[in-house]
């Protein structure tokens, strides 16, 4: 039950991102999280994670239940008798991209104090899960299954030139913030504080 | 399943620890639970900011609205959104002694707990299920209370001063006598408070250049004094000797992080029994990793002194070790002892060293003689050294308490962290709505309990908290058996299936990050 095996190239890529991103400003240092973690008082709490925002994608059953999520309101669009097929899968994309660029990338903090003195009050949940660290499943999970509803959705719209826009623009919008060279970065000072 | 002995020969008894998995509907339901509560709170904030329902907490006024803000809103959400529903399970006034059975203040809400009010009528002898009165000398009437009373009089309730300048009276000396005696160990120092014997006793002992492994479940004290040393601080998964023996490995090959020099020191920080978990430290592996690799134990017994072993002398006699072994054994006197402050036993050169250098000696006041005469009276009723067996008895009733009780929640259904030998027995509740059900049912029934819940646990591991004690007789702890068993069954809360997953493979993420070093 060692921590994860890493690979030098791998070690050299987050060397760097971390690096940089620190050079952005400590703020958004990535490489604060676990030795800031050790030093902290965390009065009150069971265990010694500071902002335990960035386990919750981790923890078990957490994939299931947004898969569920997902499919359920798929279901409930199916059912309207207004939309047609391709019409419910555009809107399932659309209000899944949606939800997932809100939670995710807009939203910022923390719903609960941390101790470690707000350092995570300026960053998005994205960019706080797993401390900063990229390319951890939780992330390449969560940048897949938007991708997989996109392909799923053009398949269903047969490739209708309308929904193909839709579907794409609301795609991007939801993969553009994860990149890691996004980490970080406000454009246009756009939810800086 | 029982795994009984690993390394062969090191355990000299078996070593029963589980922590069964997460059932993956119950998860599910959990996070659909918060998801659910968490949209439900956006709704309310949005009818709060608009004015449309009334807004019970505190906010600015009108003029200061375009200033900054000095608290995020954000950081509050979950504390008004969630805790403010089920916020009547915590902070209950009791008017009496918290023994086995305690009396409460009745109260009231009738906004939705923003407010309470008390209605004047008290509920009388609530079983105690939440103290932590392991031996049950949390009482007010007896030989302590007899003898404390006398040294009241005669030295008075306070020193007011610390041990270097005027405090350090001739029970101290005693008390320590007493204590290093109790322990096995050459010498023992006593502190005023168990919280401050770790802050301010940790950085005595290391400092920059040092190593501390410190458990990942360890007590705020022990993070704060770690903390406080300015020592480098590495966190190994909790109870697991693979990733301690790997981070040691890891410290003394590449040494310091960018000199590559050893390292002064490496202290291992354990604690006996782990409050949350109700599991028990590995100490015979402890102990033989620390000698492979030559590095410090510092033992933080907290809940295991007076609670484990034949007599009532912790963790080490439990698992039949040398308390030599263990370099600093630290621990309190609030929990077993019923009184109130912490000490630390070891070698006579290190408590001499930390007579001086501690700086709990130098600027906090030491312990109140009546204190010491409760810790006093008690230490002697558990050595036997009063003359009766009465100490014996406790400790022995406590034993069978904690395996009974945990034998019947595990019979009847329930989920239980920890060691099948550990007092500190956490039910498992996982939903954040069954939280607040479970406190409020178990108080309708005459039973006071402590929950617990996200971001204070992981979030798919809310638990109520009991602690069993020697002050529990049979009958209350088959009353109090008997309630769960309804309360399980009407809140759905058996969901044990009986299948314990293997020690070695806790249900917590393997994979967490670590930092990269510079």
């Amino acid at each position: 039950t060692a921590a994860a095996p890493r690979s030098a190239a791998g070690n050299r890529r987050r060397a760097g991102w971390e690096r940089r991103a620190r050079q952005r400003g400590d703020r958004f240092g990535a490489a604060e999280g676990r030795r800031a973690q050790a030093s902290k008082m965390n009065v009150g709490v069971a265990h010694s994670e500071v902002n335990p925002n960035t386990r919750v994608m981790n923890s078990r059953g957490m994939w299931l239940t947004y898969a569920l999520g997902v499919g359920m309101l798929h279901i409930v669009l199916l059912s309207i008798p207004f939309f047609s097929v391709p019409v419910a899968w555009t809107l399932t994309n659309v209000i899944h991209n949606l939800g997932m660029y809100v939670f995710l990338h807009a939203v910022k903090g923390t719903p609960f104090e941390t101790p470690d003195q707000g350092k995570a009050r300026l960053l998005t949940h994205w960019e706080q899960l797993d401390y900063g660290v990229q390319f951890t499943s939780s992330r390449k999970f969560f940048t897949i299954s938007p991708i997989i509803l996109y392909f799923l959705a053009s398949f269903y719209t047969k490739y209708d030139p309308a929904h193909f826009i839709l579907n794409t623009a609301s795609l991007l919008s939801v993969l553009i913030p994860k990149l890691p060279q996004l980490h970080g970065v406000r454009i246009f000072g756009i939810n800086k504080y | 399943i029982h795994h009984i002995t690993h390394n062969g020969g090191l355990y000299k008894r078996p070593f029963n620890e589980a922590f069964e998995e997460t059932p993956m509907l119950v998860a599910v339901l959990t996070y659909v639970g918060y998801g659910v509560l968490t949209l439900f709170g956006y709704l309310r904030d949005f009818l709060r900011q608009w004015k449309i329902e009334k807004c019970h907490h505190a906010s600015e006024r009108e003029e200061q609205k375009d200033f900054v803000p000095l608290y995020q809103d954000f950081e509050n959400f979950y504390t008004r959104n969630l805790y403010m529903r089920i916020r009547d399970s915590w902070n209950r006034a009791i008017c009496s002694v918290p023994g086995a059975k305690v009396d409460m203040l009745e109260r009231l809400s009738h906004d939705y707990n923003w407010t309470f009010a008390y209605t004047g009528r008290v509920i009388k002898d609530v079983i105690n299920m939440g103290s932590y009165n392991y031996l049950g000398f949390a009482q007010n009437t007896g030989i302590c209370k007899e003898a404390a009373a006398k040294v009241l009089t005669q030295y008075g309730a306070g020193v007011c001063s610390t041990r270097q300048e005027m405090g350090n009276l001739d029970k101290h000396e005693e008390l320590e006598k007493l204590v290093a005696r109790f322990l096995g160990v050459e010498a023992a120092m006593t502190y005023g408070m168990g919280f401050s014997t770790n802050s301010m006793n940790i950085p005595a002992l290391v400092g920059k250049g040092c190593l501390i492994l410190s458990d990942e479940l360890n007590h705020a004290s022990l993070v704060l004094g770690a903390r406080l040393s300015g020592a480098t601080i590495r966190i190994f998964k909790h109870n697991n000797m693979q990733s301690l023996e790997k981070l040691l490995k890891d410290a003394i090959v590449h040494g310091q992080p960018r000199t590559r020099r050893p390292w002064k020191k490496i202290l291992i920080l354990v604690e006996g029994i782990y409050s949350m978990e109700g599991s028990i430290v590995r100490l015979p592996e402890v102990v033989a990793l620390k000698k492979k690799y030559k590095s410090y134990l510092y033992l933080d017994e907290a809940h295991s002194i007076g609670a484990l072993g034949l007599t009532g002398r912790g963790v080490v006699e439990y698992f039949g070790l040398n308390p030599e072994d263990v370099d600093v054994m630290m621990g309190t006197f609030t929990k077993s002892f019923g009184a109130a402050g912490g000490y630390i036993g070891g070698k006579k050169e290190l408590i001499d060293y930390l007579r001086t250098h501690s700086h709990s000696a130098v600027y906090a006041t030491s312990l109140s003689p009546p204190v010491m005469e409760q810790i006093l009276i008690s230490m002697k009723c558990i050595m036997g050294e009063d003359g009766t067996t009465f100490g014996k008895d406790c400790v022995q009733r406590l034993a069978e308490n904690t395996r009974y009780f945990r034998r019947r929640l595990k019979e009847m259904g329930f989920i239980i962290y920890g060691n099948e030998d550990s007092p500190v027995v956490p039910l498992m509740l996982y939903m954040p709505a069954k939280i607040g059900a479970f406190g409020r049912e178990m108080l309708k029934r005459n039973i006071g309990v402590v929950v617990v819940g996200f971001p204070a646990t992981p979030i798919i591991e809310s638990r109520a908290r009991f602690c069993v004690s020697a002050a529990h007789t049979k009958e209350i702890l088959d009353t109090v058996l008997k309630e769960l068993d309804e309360v399980g069954d009407l809140l759905q809360l058996k969901y044990s299936r009986h299948r314990l997953v293997p020690l070695l493979d806790r249900p917590f993420d393997e994979t967490t990050y670590e930092e990269t070093e510079d």
